[in-house]
């Protein structure tokens, strides 16, 4: 029997070629899940589009729960900034993911970002990674 | 009657506004956990968001983090805080209240103080008595507390599936920052 070039057959090398691109499509796709990206607020449509007042209105019935981690833009005055953080009509902050500089109180914004839930201590409702649409 | 209604209204604005001062705030303190284990992916995050209210006139300090406020480096990890472990839906904030021991405003300086702070952490619909060190000093118009501890998610009813058990240490080593002004 004459010694063969490739000791592994065609059948079998076919099947290799199989396995191995079985494996790194698994390889591509776990690593994938695992390691996904973050959502990006800014480029994500949103769920609803409210004013300071109504969003602090849904919080204070306890009927937010479709609005918690949903991404919202809220059209406001402002009556605070704080480095990254703006508050609208003392009833809704935004907090920017970078220091914010431009803005002054009284100015109306519609600002976008995720809610991420009431605050009870000072009556707030909270978004974060917060972008802005609008300055009027 | 009117003169009376007047008085009555003047002196509560008043203590009001005395009320006020003696407290301070901050809407943007820091509370950073991890649960790292060696060799293993990093289970760290941060929140930025954190809300906390000091009376220095009693010591009483109030602080309030929403469960989703806080970032992790990896998204899936991110995810699964929030939708397996914390239940963010269903318990969206952790809550400290407590009070500083001894505390008097006199004694805080620039060069930091330690405390010690009695109170109850309640998160995942579990309240859990502490009792910890904080250190506390002055920094421009800021007086800034600072405290580190340990917390177990067994404590909170936070249930570490087997199969990453060995990845999530057993004790989450907590850092909190709070810059607060008037």
């Amino acid at each position: 029997m004459p010694i063969s070039l490739y000791p592994i057959s065609m059948m079998n090398r076919k099947s290799i070629i199989v396995i191995v691109a079985f494996i790194t499509v698994i390889g591509v796709v776990g690593y994938k899940y695992l390691y996904q990206d973050h959502r990006e607020i800014d480029s994500e449509d949103v769920v609803a589009a409210l004013t300071s007042e109504s969003i602090s209105e849904i919080f204070k019935h306890d009927a937010a729960n479709d609005l918690l981690n949903a991404t919202v833009s809220v059209k406001g005055v402002i009556s605070e900034v704080d480095g990254r953080i703006i508050t609208l009509d003392d009833m809704v902050t935004c907090s920017f993911t970078s220091e914010i500089s431009g803005f002054n109180i009284g100015d109306t914004l519609t600002v976008k970002g995720r809610c991420i839930g009431y605050d009870d201590l000072f009556e707030l409702v909270k978004l974060d990674q917060c972008s802005l649409l609008n300055k009027n | 009657m009117k003169k009376l209604l007047f008085i009555l209204s003047v002196l509560m604005l008043v203590s009001v506004s005395a009320f006020g001062q003696s407290k301070l705030k901050t809407k943007s303190g820091t509370i950073n956990f991890e649960a790292s284990v060696p060799s293993f992916e990093e289970v760290k995050a941060i929140n930025k968001d954190v809300s906390a209210i000091l009376n220095t006139e009693t010591g009483e300090f109030a602080a309030l983090a929403l469960m989703k406020g806080f970032r992790f480096k990896i998204a899936l990890m991110e995810e699964h805080f929030n939708e397996n472990y914390v239940e963010s839906s269903k318990f969206p904030k952790a809550v400290f209240k407590g009070t500083i021991v001894n505390f008097n405003k006199d004694a805080v300086s620039d060069t930091p103080t330690e405390f010690e702070i009695n109170g109850s952490i309640t998160l995942h619909g579990v309240t859990w008595d502490i009792n910890v060190p904080v250190k506390i000093w002055r920094e421009d118009q800021f007086t800034v507390l600072s405290t580190d501890f340990k917390l177990k998610p067994t404590d909170f009813d936070i249930k570490i599936p087997a199969i990453v058990s060995k990845k999530v240490a057993e004790e989450v080593e907590v850092n909190a920052n709070f810059s607060l002004s008037n």
